[in-house]
Parts: structure tokens; C-alpha cells; sequence
């Protein structure tokens, strides 16, 4: 089993405090590295919060291109900016001074980076006009090539893709002034050569530039002055909306603007007080925009106005100097006006695709408001299908233009585009992001997990239309996505949802139906095509979190893709690990071979599959099998980045750095706080599993402590805790598992448990009280273990009876254990029956019996080598060869198997590894066994040699998974390898 | 102890005709009431054309002369069907069943068919119909015929799929006349068949496996070699991982087979590894005795579970097969399965005890004083135990020898030097060769 490993992503605030090198950076950067106490998420946002304050501060620099870059923004409103010497950033402060109710410290410092730029560019144009005005081509060339570069950072500054007005004046002036200089013939002969020159190749430049800007000029040249003042207006608002991630009440106020800068738009006059009674002011504005666009009675729109109309709000789309809500709106008005069902099928399609784009970075997230909109739309688009059952949904084929001309009476199938799954997975990709961003410790949080019923809702819907159209293929797809909504809830959190979305849909609805009905009565015309409300509105949940996936999964592993059953296989076995169905669990995923697959797949799902081994890994310990939750942890805490791979916060290191790029990309994966596992648990869990297995490890093998190494995570951590002068309380779990090790190596069970039972974690555990019974249990197994392991020396015989009182189990327990140990090797000794005693025979070996048998063992390695070599070398031409060269196989399996390969015999346990990889399968135990057989019919008494040695098959197989538990390196995947073998 | 009853277990991966011999078997044991068996056969009747003996059950059962309409109409059907079916095939059956007529055919199913198409006039038609009429004689309950007909047309059919079909119905034909050795055959053509590449579906393949292992069941709980033979084909790797996806409760058999055989011991640790993992979805006394004989080494709950063990043979229609000798039937496998269990339990005891009491040891074994001393000298005499019983003190004293150290060390390195000459001299003898070239 493998932790899959997302290319290491390193360390961001190195990188960033390189190349801005901002004083009273550091204490970020020390805050956040201390962060590893704080929740992740916490931190994440915070570390957002800081680096965008930190790009605040660094606007004081000169060299910096700035600017919030997408988590906190636009602050520019605030400020008044009276110090700036130009009247430039006025616009600010009458365009938008009541627009912000957002009044944070920050803003001022802010506020002079984006100005910055302004004030630049408009001391550039100011230039310009200098030398308009004495005719001077030559400054003119040098200012225009300015202000273009300084138009590159302005853009970068304010990250949208709007062109400052400033710079579209500029070139309105300049080109008029081309024009009066070319006009003029005479002044033009009068010119100095050079500046002839200058003259000629300026307006060959202005020309090509200009072309880019063409229609913002034009519009410019409309209205010089208003125009511009709004443009930036709601550029500024668009991006407000767009970029902000805290959604704040005066989301409701967002509509002023836009619908302020489409009457402006449409020519209108700006409507003076645009803070107040918005409803009223946007539905009365809703009806000019109804005159405006058709100047005739709502009568006489025909299905050709509407889709002209709708054809030229399209073809806007993505222009610059469009509004992006704006054309929402349009849309949306469109659709009221719509004349057929498959017309307004079509035309809500472009408006949910509008509504995507209204945020056009990847790492923001849709306002969600705007979301929740679209989740409604689509409600509305099913409501068409389900109404109008021969109206289909294709994105395939380029379709005829007339086609939704056809109304409500046409019999035959009428072709819409559009790609229900797709927007479907775009949709529940932005609530994700959503969740991503917003800080998990505030109120928001919770108010956005509360909207997932109505994504719930939809998907649900989507389904099932699709599945009684017969799209299996799609409706297989959307079920993943309702699976990955459940797969992370245990039982009280999936009932406390079900109860939620029967409550609070109800209200939901309710809201809505009010505010539509509000939008009706106030409103002239009805929609032409009223659409009733076809789909349900409210999820349904079955009872049981586990039926609803078992009914969902059977359907993706009918219909689904490779990667739909892949991901849902993966949902499956978390979820049953959830449920403490580990069996069930482990066989799911040893019959999928998802193991060795996975290595190919996407990113997120390799999380995924580092989620459902943590998970199964917890389940594991819960029901109590050590070994296997060990095994199933272990590979993911070897490499010390467990944050990373579960995409639960960001793991810094010292020794790489990342790129900014990487670090976008690991945040844009990261998981929404609510799906988290709780680390401290899976670390307890980790380290506890370690040592109830390495602690009687390293009692049975004193002699070379160095050779069997169960977890060397843990044995570092030891190390180090070894290492310390002085040993405080424990505080963390390390801390807290390091001294119940220090207590286990001396037998004391029950104080080891009280120190493990202390900490905290185990209250998020499941039926805590039984698993802590259980690792009681253990401990005390374990320490019997380690006390027989360490003093059987020390003994000549010893009654079980005071066994049993020292460890506090029961007879028939200590007699299973001292027995197993027996049949196993471990422990050289025997019972006597009659007197309930263990006898012991000391057959353990002195130092230097050890040593000679280590010593063999290299012997024979070496020998081996030797012939391998040869064998390299002659290319295998001896006859004996090939039974030799199996022999050798026998032995490296047998060095994993066992565990018996030594510190030299590192290219022997690789060797194992791949060969029980490709091997059947089953050959993880085979190596092992087929060793100490073949060795114990040919040269009878060895495996007992070896077993004595301390390594060697019997020793090994103490459990189920024994011998691959004490395996050296690929022990998990040696083990998950065999299990599958037995199993697939 | 109906617990443990396999029979709704198995009797679905069961032709229908298979699972008489099962409830036969359970309304012996009386362990269900006989009405509700009569009532399953009766049930199991409706869909063959045993009507006959559907009716002889519905009298017994219902303890009338009367008969239900639609068994009397079905008889009719039947009958009509069994007709014209047998007149469809009648030219082919009257070929095959002239000797010399059948010289004529050769190894060449193409010849053959070019053979009786031009000559008997006997085309596709007819061998379908032969198929048919096979099938339908199995469904009557006529065995011997169904198996004749069914090895025919195997040799004369191409459809590769018919022929399978064909082969389920002669192995079934065979279990049912109790030809156990023709049966084995059959049984290895078919897995032959199921395990050749170009089986049509993994999910299929499964499937036929699940189902051959229970057919085969039938033969290898009653064939002489059987026991070797269950081991052989349950434990491969395609057929293990079918128990464990599809068929756990199989593990009995396959414990069974493990333990009443001394033999095959290598396989068998890999199968209690199997057995652990199964414990979830199967377990059973078997399973479970070894599980506590070599997994936790209680040998108090083992003798436990060597009692329930008993029960669960005898109740079970194929490891509790009896044998009628004379006037008293004694159950074979079950006293071979005690004997051997005993001696799992004792051996394993054996290994970690210096002395053992022999009153504890004959509690244990489930035998009295006298009958531990004495099995326990016969252990000793065959010098299957390395011990010597102190008959003052009661006890048996284990000899264990241990090898010394020096000895192991000996032992490790001996074989080094073989191997190093050996090295040595096949060097020599690739420096040699290109010399001499």
C-alpha cells in the first residue's frame, strides 16, 4: 500500500520574503511556523490574510507590482486619497465613497498601490499633454512608450481585464492630435527631422495599439467624461464582487452598481442616490431596460427580437468593457421574455454559463449568492426538461439556429445545447472552493455548509433525469458527485444533515417564493413561458448513510468511467472504514488493485486514496488490529509531510523550496475543513500502533537493535526523546506516546496506559471507552511480551501464576501469548504442566554468539553475491545456474519475508520487493515459507539456526500479517501485496 | 444444530437435480420438519419434469390420493414434449445407435458432420435436437440417457458454448448416477475448460468456478482420492480467491480435507492465514478449531470445538457420509477427522510443554486414563513423539533437543564451501573455454 506523494511543494514565505524583503514580514513568517498548534485551516487563512497584508506593505516599494491579489481586495474605495495630486483617484471616492461600508485599518496602505500606478500613469498623461501642446513628438514617443509599460502594471495591479480609462483617453487624445498633426500639412513640413521622424513612427505605433483598444475608444469618444467615471465604477464593484471571499451583507447591495452601469449603458442618467431601496430602484429600472430593449410593448416581442437580442448580449460576452453581471442580467431578464420553452431552455443555459463566469480567477470562488442563483436556474432548466420531455440537451452537435423557434405544441425532439453533468461538476467545484476559502472558524462557514442540501438537491434531480432519459454514463458521474458529498460523514453528522435539509429547504423555499413573488407582482408582463416547479425541491435521504452509497455506488461501478469508479471506490471503502467495517473496507480495496493504480491517477484522487488509507488505517485500530493500522499509517508518516498528502494544510520544509505556482496548486486541492481528518487522532493512532509493536521488537532483539525496524519513524522519534537532558510533562502526542514507551520497555503497563489514555484525542474516537479497553488490552499484552523478552534470561523458570498478577490477565490469556511465543520461536522455552510453570531453557545466545551467527548470515550473502555476480558475468551459461538462481530468489524473499535481511542486505530486500510484487501475489508469505521449508529439508536444523538468530520465518509469523510486520522497508506493500494475493 | 447447515448455502450454486441428494440427506437427519423438506422438494419438482415423483410427494405430504389439476396437466406436457422431441432426434439417435454406422465417424468433427449430412441426411436440426432431447431426459430424472446423449452430441457439436452446457449436464448426469470416477473426468474437462483463456467474462469465470467447486464436492467426498484431490483444486490460487469472493462457507470442506489429511502440510499455513481472514465472513467449528489450535493456542476451547466439530460432520450430507456396513453404519470421516484433530491438538501441546500431566493430557484428548497412555505409547513406538512417560509421577517428559550452538553454526556454513568450489571451478572452466576457442 502506498502513500501516494504529491510532488513536494515547498515553502512559499521564503520565497516571498526573498524577493519582497518587507520589514515586519518576519513576524508573519514566525507566526506561521509556530502555526503548526493551530488548527491548519486557521491557518491557511490566516497565511492568506497575511501575505495579502504583506502585499498592502509592499506597495511602499517602489519595484513591487502589487496588489491584493485575490483574497482581500479593492479597498481602494475607502480611501479619499486628498493628498494625491491629481484628481485621478476622485473617482474613487464620488464613484464608490458609499459603496463601502468596509472600513478596515488597511485600507489606507493599501490604498497607494493601486493609486500608485495611477498616479503614475497620470503623471504620464500629464506629459503627454506637455508635449501635445508644444508639439514635441520625440518626449511624446518616449511618454507614449511609457505609459504602455506602465499600463502592463496597472493591469497586473487591478487583475481584471478591464483598461484603465486613463490610458484610453490618453490614446483618444493622442490619436485626435495625430489626426489635427496629419491634417495639417504645413506643420508638419515645419518640423525638425527628427522630429519627423518621431512623428512618422509614433503614428504608425498608435495605429497598431489602437487597434486593440478600438471599441473602448469609440465608447470612450461617446462619453469622454461619464462614461469613463462608471466604467471604472463598476469595475471596480465587478471586481469586489468577484474576488471577495467574506460575503458580507451588502451582497444584497451588489445589484446597484451593476444595474447603475447598465443604464448607463443603455445611455441612461445615473440615478442619484443609488444606496437606497434597491429593489424598487432595480425593478423599476428592470421595466426602462424592458422599454429600452424592445421600445415596444411587451406584446409584440416576438421570438426573433429575443433572439437577436439574446445573440448580441452573447457575443458581448467576453469583451472587454463587458460586465460580467450585467450580462446575468440581461440574460436573466431575457428569460422572462422568452417565447418558448426551448428559448428559454437555451437562453438560461448561457445564463448559468454567464454566471460562471463571473468569477474568472481559478483560486476565488463564486459569490454565493450568484451560486445560489445558478443552483436555482438549474432547477428551473430541469423543471423545462421534465416539462417537456422532447426537448433534449446535446453539446455534441453544432445545432440549427431555428431550432427553439419551435414551441410549446411541436411533437418532435428539439435539440438545445448545453451539458447538464458539466455544469453540474462546475457547480459543486465552486461550492467546494467556497469552502476552501472561507475561514472555517467563522459563522460563514457554517451558513455556506448549510447551502450543500440545495447542491444535494440538484444533483439528485440531475440524476434522475438523466437516468429516465437513459444517460447512465452521465447520471453515473453525478452520483459520484452526491457520493463524495456523503462519503467523510460519519452517522451523526450525516442524520444531522438529513434533518437539516428537511428544515431548512423548507425555508429556502419559502424565501424564494416570496421573492419571486415580489419580482411578479411588481412587474408588467408575467414570463411568457411560466415553468412550474416540476422537480422536487427538497433532498431525500434514505435512512442510512450507508444504503444511500451502497445504492449510489452500484451505479457507478455499472456505468461509470475508470476514473468514476475508481474515486467511488475509494468513497466506498472510506465510508466503511467509517462505519468500523474494516474487513469490508480491506477487501474493497485489495479486489480493485486500486494500490498499484493509483500511481497514474490524478492528483486528487491520489488524496483521495491517501484519505480512505488514513481512514482505514483508524478503522483498523478501533476494532483493534494493531498491526494493519500500522501498516496502513506508517508509509504515510515516513516522509513527515502528512498535511500535504491528505490536503489538510500545508507542510513546509527546509530543504525545498516551492515556486508560487506550486503552492497555488497545492492550495486549490487543499480539503474544505469539514472533511478533515483529524491529524492529533491519526497521529496517536500512528504512534501508539508503533509502539505496542516496536517496544517487544526491541526487547527481542537487544543484541542489534539496528536490524528490525518496524517503524523508523518511531524509532527516531525515540532517539531524539532519548537524546533530551531534561524530560518535561508531556505535552504533544510524541510527547505523550515517547514517555508511555519509556514506561512500556519497564513493564509498566498500567501506568503507559494512563499516560496514552490521557490525551485528549481519543474523544473524538468512536465508542472511546471500548477501544480504550481494548488498547488496555494491548498494553498489557505487549509488556508482557517485553518483560519475557527482556528477563527470560534472568530466569530459570517462572509460574504463570505470577504472571498473571503482574499483568492483570487473565490465565488462559497469558497462557495463549506465552504459548504463541513459544511455537514462534520468540521465546526459548517450555511449560511444565504439572506445576504451571515456564521453564526456561537458555539457549539465548551470548554476544558473541550472535555475532557469529550475523556473521554466517553475511557469509552466505556474500557467497551469494559472488554467484550472482559470476552468473552476470558467464550471462548464466553453467548448467546449475538456474536452480541456483532461484535459491537466491528464495533468499531475498525469505530477507523481506522474515525479516532477516541485514543492514548490508539492503539490494536483497529490494530485490524481494519486486519480485513478490510481480509474483502471483501470494509469494509476500511464500518467500518466507518456502525458505524455512526448503532449507529445513535440505540442511535440517537451519531455520532453527535462524529462528534462534532472531530472524527467520517462525519468528515472524506472530499474527496474521506477522511476518511481513516485521519486514524491514516494503513490509506494507509486501503485506497488502499477499493479502491481495490471497484475496483477488 | 441447524445452524450450521450449509444446505441454503450451497443448494443455490446446485443444479436442481443436485440438491435431492442434499434434502434426502437433511430429512434423514431430521434436524428440519419433515413437511417443510417434502414442501422444498416439491418446490424444487416445479420447474423439472420429474412430475411422477412430484406427485408421489405431494400424497405423502399432504396425505391424500389426490392429485393437484396442473401436475396432472404438466404430466401431459411433459409427455408431449418428451414425444416430439424424441422424433426429432430420432434419426441421429437411430445412427448413433447403429454400431457399425458409428465406425464411420472419425476424430474430424467436420468430416463427421459433412459425413452425416450427406449420407443420413442428419443436419444441425437434428443435433440441436439431440441436445434437446438430452436435456429434457435430465430434466425427467433419466440420468443414464441424459449422459448418453449429452456425450454425443459433444462430439458432434461446434458451438462451443452448447458444448459447455453439454459437459454441465453429463457431469451433473454422472454426480447423480453416482459414477464417481467418469464424474472426475468430467469434472477436470470442465475446469479444463472454465480455466482456458478465452473464457468469456472474469465475473463468469468466478461464477463457473463457485459452481464446479460445489458440484465437485459431490465426487470428492465419495471418490477413493477425493481428499488429496479437494485440496489439489480448492487451494489454487483462481479457485481459493473464488472461495473468498464468492463461496466462504466452501472453507469447510477444504479445513476438513486439510486435517483428515496428514500429508499436505505445506499449503496449510497459508490457509490458516486464509481462514483468520475469513473469519468475518465464514466460520464454522472447522475453521474455528483450527483457528484455536494454531492461531491462539487455547486447547481448551479447541477440545470444545473438536465436540461441536463431531456434530457438525455428522450433520453435514457430504463430510458426514455414512457407510452401511452390515447392520451398523459408522460415519468414516468422522472418526478420521477426531484421530487426526486429536493429534493437531497433541502435537502442537507437545511442542511447548517440558512434562505434561496425564490426566490433563487424557481430559484433553477426550479419552480416558488408560486410552491416552496408550495412544500415547503408540506414538512413541511409531517415534511420531520424542517423550518418555514417567508412569510414578503420571507424566510424559518431551525430549527436546536442541542443537548447540556451535552445531547451528556448523550447519550454516557447510554448505558455503560446496558452493564457493562450485564457483570457483565454473569460472575456471569460462576462462578455459575461450582459451581453448
Amino acid at each position: 500500500m502506498c502513500i501516494i506523494c504529491i510532488r513536494p511543494l515547498r515553502v512559499e514565505v521564503k520565497t516571498l520574503k526573498k524577493s519582497f524583503n518587507v520589514p515586519g514580514f518576519f513576524s508573519i513568517q514566525d507566526n506561521r511556523t509556530r502555526g503548526f498548534l493551530l488548527p491548519i485551516v486557521l491557518l491557511l487563512s490566516f497565511s492568506s490574510q497575511m501575505t495579502s497584508r504583506f502585499f498592502y506593505q509592499g506597495g511602499d516599494h517602489s519595484d513591487t507590482d502589487d496588489e491584493p491579489t485575490d483574497i482581500d481586495d479593492e479597498p481602494s474605495d475607502t480611501e479619499p486619497a486628498p493628498t494625491d495630486p491629481n484628481g485621478k483617484s476622485k473617482y474613487y471616492v464620488d464613484g464608490n465613497a458609499d459603496d463601502s461600508d468596509d472600513d478596515d485599518g488597511q485600507k489606507r496602505v493599501v490604498k497607494s498601490a493601486k493609486d500608485k500606478r495611477f498616479d503614475e500613469m497620470a503623471s504620464t498623461v500629464d506629459q503627454i499633454k506637455n508635449a501635445i501642446k508644444i508639439n514635441d513628438w520625440v518626449s511624446l514617443q518616449e511618454s507614449f512608450d511609457k505609459i504602455n509599460k506602465q499600463l502592463e502594471k496597472v493591469m497586473r495591479v487591478i487583475e481584471s481585464q478591464k483598461i484603465p480609462n486613463l490610458y484610453i483617453k490618453a490614446l483618444v487624445m493622442l490619436e485626435d492630435f495625430l489626426a489635427q498633426a496629419s491634417a495639417n500639412k504645413d506643420a508638419k513640413k515645419k518640423m525638425s527631422p527628427s522630429n519627423a521622424k518621431a512623428f512618422n513612427s509614433m503614428k504608425q505605433k498608435l495605429k497598431k495599439n489602437n487597434k486593440q483598444y478600438e471599441d473602448l475608444i469609440i465608447k470612450c469618444r461617446e462619453s469622454p467624461e461619464s462614461e469613463g467615471e462608471k466604467d471604472d465604477d463598476d469595475d471596480d464593484s465587478d471586481d469586489y464582487d468577484s474576488d471577495d471571499e467574506i460575503i458580507e451583507p451588502d451582497q444584497l447591495r451588489k445589484p446597484e452598481p451593476i444595474s447603475d452601469s447598465e443604464t448607463s449603458e443603455l445611455g441612461n442618467d445615473r440615478p442619484g442616490d443609488d444606496g437606497d431601496a434597491p429593489w424598487d430602484q432595480k425593478l423599476s429600472k428592470k421595466d426602462r431596460l424592458l422599454e429600452k430593449m424592445f421600445m415596444k410593448k411587451p406584446s409584440e416581442i416576438t421570438w426573433d427580437t429575443v433572439n437577436k437580442k439574446f445573440k448580441e448580449i452573447l457575443e458581448a460576452r467576453g469583451r472587454k468593457g463587458t460586465g460580467r453581471f450585467e450580462q446575468v442580467e440581461q440574460l436573466t431578464f431575457l428569460t422572462k421574455v422568452a417565447k418558448t420553452p426551448a428559448q428559454k431552455l437555451q437562453i438560461l443555459f448561457s445564463v448559468v454559463s454567464a454566471q460562471f463566469d463571473v468569477n474568472p480567477g481559478l483560486s476565488g470562488h463564486m459569490p454565493i449568492n450568484v451560486w445560489k442563483k445558478c443552483v436555482q436556474n438549474m432547477l428551473v432548466i430541469l423543471d423545462i426538461l421534465v416539462q417537456h420531455p422532447n426537448i433534449k440537451v446535446d453539446d455534441s452537435v453544432e445545432l440549427d439556429e431555428n431550432e427553439t423557434k419551435k414551441g410549446d405544441d411541436y411533437d418532435g425532439p428539439i435539440h438545445v445545447w448545453g451539458n447538464l453533468v458539466a455544469f453540474l461538476e462546475k457547480i459543486d467545484a465552486e461550492f467546494f472552493k467556497s469552502l476552501q476559502c472561507i475561514d472555517p472558524h467563522t459563522r460563514e462557514y457554517v451558513e455556506r455548509l448549510r447551502d450543500e442540501p440545495q447542491f444535494v438537491v440538484l444533483a439528485q434531480n440531475v440524476q434522475e433525469y438523466l437516468e429516465s432519459i437513459g444517460d447512465f454514463k452521465a447520471s453515473s458521474k453525478v452520483a459520484l458527485k452526491r457520493v463524495e458529498l456523503i462519503y467523510y460523514k460519519p452517522h451523526e453528522v450525516y442524520e444531522a444533515t438529513r434533518k437539516l435539509a428537511e428544515m431548512t429547504v423548507e425555508g429556502d423555499n419559502g424565501e424564494m417564493s416570496e421573492e419571486s413573488k415580489g419580482f411578479e407582482d411588481t412587474r408588467i408582463p408575467a414570463p411568457f413561458v411560466v415553468t412550474p416547479e416540476l422537480v422536487a425541491r427538497k433532498p431525500t435521504f434514505p435512512e442510512n448513510s450507508r444504503t444511500l452509497m451502497d445504492v449510489l455506488v452500484s451505479l457507478i461501478y455499472k456505468y461509470g468511467d475508470e476514473r468514476t469508479k475508481a474515486r467511488a471506490m475509494l468513497c466506498d471503502i472510506y465510508h466503511h472504514a467509517l462505519l468500523d467495517e474494516f474487513t469490508v473496507a480491506r477487501d474493497l480495496l485489495l479486489m480493485s488493485h486500486l494500490q498499484e493504480n493509483v500511481h497514474h491517477m490524478d492528483i486528487s484522487t491520489q488524496i483521495l486514496f491517501n484519505r480512505a488509507m488514513s481512514q482505514l488505517g483508524l478503522c483498523a485500530f478501533r476494532v483493534g488490529l494493531v498491526s494493519e493500522a500500522h501498516g496502513c499509517l506508517s508509509e504515510l508518516y515516513s516522509g513527515g509531510r502528512v498535511k500535504e498528502l491528505l490536503a489538510q494544510g500545508v507542510s513546509q520544509s527546509r530543504y525545498h523550496e516551492k515556486t508560487p505556482e506550486q503552492e497555488r496548486l497545492e492550495r486549490r486541492r487543499q480539503m474544505p475543513y469539514h472533511m478533515h481528518i483529524n491529524l492529533e487522532l491519526l497521529e496517536s493512532v500512528h504512534l501508539t500502533s508503533a509502539m505496542l509493536l516496536e517496544v517487544p521488537n526491541m526487547a527481542a532483539n537487544v543484541h542489534d537493535a539496528k536490524r528490525k525496524i518496524i517503524s523508523k519513524n518511531f524509532r527516531r522519534l525515540l532517539e531524539v526523546s532519548e537524546k533530551q537532558t531534561f524530560t518535561g510533562p508531556p505535552e504533544t502526542v510524541r510527547d505523550h506516546v515517547m514517555a508511555a514507551t519509556r514506561v512500556l520497555i519497564n513493564g509498566d503497563f498500567q501506568k503507559a496506559f494512563d499516560i496514552i489514555a490521557s490525551l485528549e484525542v481519543w474523544k473524538f474516537v468512536k465508542n472511546r471507552d471500548t477501544v480504550l479497553e481494548m488498547l488496555k488490552d494491548k498494553i498489557k499484552e505487549e509488556a508482557l511480551r517485553t518483560y519475557l523478552f527482556t528477563f527470560s534470561s534472568s530466569y530459570d523458570s517462572l509460574s504463570v501464576d505470577q504472571l498473571t498478577n503482574f499483568f492483570d490477565l487473565s490465565l488462559p490469556r497469558v497462557h495463549s501469548i506465552v504459548s504463541r511465543m513459544m511455537i514462534n520461536e520468540e521465546l526459548h522455552a517450555s511449560w511444565d504442566q504439572p506445576t504451571g510453570c515456564i521453564i526456561f531453557r537458555n539457549v539465548e545466545h551470548s554476544r558473541v554468539q550472535a555475532l557469529a551467527f550475523q556473521l554466517t548470515e553475511k557469509l552466505s550473502i556474500l557467497a551469494e553475491s559472488n554467484e550472482r555476480a559470476t552468473e552476470a558475468r558467464l550471462g548464466g551459461g553453467g548448467l546449475d545456474l538456474p536452480p541456483r538462481r532461484r535459491d537466491g530468489q528464495d533468499y531475498a524473499a525469505a530477507a523481506a519475508g522474515g525479516g532477516s535481511g541485514t543492514s548490508s542486505g539492503g539490494r536483497w530486500q529490494d530485490l524481494s520487493y519486486s519480485q513478490t510484487r510481480q509474483g502471483s501475489g501470494r509469494t509476500g508469505y511464500g518467500g518466507g515459507r518456502a525458505l524455512s521449508f526448503s532449507q529445513a529439508g535440505g540442511s535440517g536444523g537451519y531455520s532453527r539456526g535462524r529462528g534462534t538468530g532472531g530472524g527467520g520465518y517462525q519468528n515472524s509469523g506472530r499474527t496474521q500479517g506477522g511476518s511481513t510486520l516485521r519486514g524491514p522497508h516494503g513490509d506494507t506493500s509486501t503485506r497488502m501485496v499477499s493479502l491481495r494475493g490471497v484475496r483477488a | 444444530m441447524a445452524e450450521y447447515d450449509l444446505t441454503p448455502r450451497i443448494a443455490p450454486n446446485l443444479d436442481r437435480h443436485l440438491v435431492f441428494p442434499l434434502l434426502e440427506f437433511l430429512q434423514e437427519r431430521q434436524l428440519y420438519n419433515d413437511n417443510h423438506i417434502l414442501k422444498a422438494k416439491i418446490d424444487l419438482l416445479n420447474n423439472t419434469n420429474m412430475v411422477d415423483y412430484a406427485m408421489d410427494i405431494h400424497k405423502t405430504l399432504y396425505q391424500t390420493e389426490d392429485v393437484p389439476q396442473d401436475m396432472i396437466e404438466r404430466r401431459a406436457d411433459v409427455v408431449a414434449r418428451l414425444k416430439s422431441l424424441e422424433d426429432a432426434a430420432a434419426p441421429l439417435v437411430a445412427f448413433l445407435q447403429n454400431a457399425s454406422a458409428v465406425q464411420e465417424l472419425k476424430a474430424d468433427k467436420h468430416y463427421n458432420l459433412q459425413l452425416l449430412n450427406d449420407k443420413y441426411q442428419i443436419g444441425p436440426a437434428q443435433i440441436e435436437a439431440l441436445y434437446q432431447y438430452g436435456k429434457f431426459q435430465f430434466e425427467c430424472g433419466n440420468y443414464s440417457g441424459a449422459a448418453d446423449y449429452l456425450y454425443q452430441y459433444r462430439a458432434l457439436c461446434t458451438n462451443s458454448e452448447r458444448s459447455l452446457s453439454a459437459l454441465w449436464g453429463k457431469l451433473a448426469a454422472e454426480v447423480l448416477m453416482q459414477n464417481w470416477d467418469i464424474a472426475l473426468e468430467e469434472l477436470n474437462r470442465l475446469k479444463e475448460m472454465i480455466d482456458s483463456k478465452n473464457f468469456s467474462s472474469p465475473m463468469n469465470q468466478v461464477h463457473s468456478r463457485i459452481w464446479l467447486m460445489h458440484w465437485s464436492l459431490f465426487i470428492f467426498f465419495n471418490h477413493d482420492n477425493g481428499r488429496t484431490l479437494i485440496i489439489d483444486l480448492f487451494n489454487q490460487d483462481k479457485y481459493l480467491n473464488a472461495i473468498q469472493t464468492g463461496a466462504p462457507h466452501l472453507l469447510r470442506y477444504l479445513a476438513t480435507a486439510f486435517i483428515v489429511n496428514k500429508r499436505k502440510r505445506p499449503q496449510f499455513k497459508d490457509f490458516l492465514k486464509v481462514i483468520q481472514q475469513e473469519q468475518h465472513s465464514f466460520k464454522d467449528p472447522i475453521t474455528e478449531f483450527l483457528a484455536c489450535v494454531y492461531v491462539n493456542y487455547d486447547f481448551d476451547g479447541a477440545q470444545k470445538k473438536m465436540r461441536e466439530c463431531e456434530e457438525v460432520i455428522l450433520n453435514d450430507p457430504f463430510i458426514g457420509k455414512r457407510v452401511e456396513e452390515s447392520n451398523f453404519s459408522t460415519v468414516p470421516l468422522r472418526d478420521e477427522f477426531i484421530e487426526n484433530a486429536r493429534l493437531f491438538i497433541f502435537e502442537t501441546y507437545c511442542r511447548i510443554h517440558e512434562r505434561i500431566d496425564m490426566g490433563v493430557l487424557a481430559e484433553k484428548l477426550n479419552l480416558n486414563y488408560e486410552e491416552a497412555e496408550r495412544w500415547i505409547v503408540n506414538l512413541i513406538r511409531g517415534s511420531k513423539l520424542d517423550a518418555k512417560i514417567d508412569s510414578q509421577t503420571g507424566t510424559v517428559i518431551m525430549e527436546h533437543n536442541h542443537p548447540n550452538v556451535y552445531e547451528q553454526l556448523i550447519e550454516h556454513t557447510k554448505a558455503l564451501n560446496s558452493r564457493t568450489y562450485k564457483l570457483v571451478t565454473q569460472i575456471l572452466e569460462h576462462a578455459q573455454a575461450p582459451a581453448a576457442h
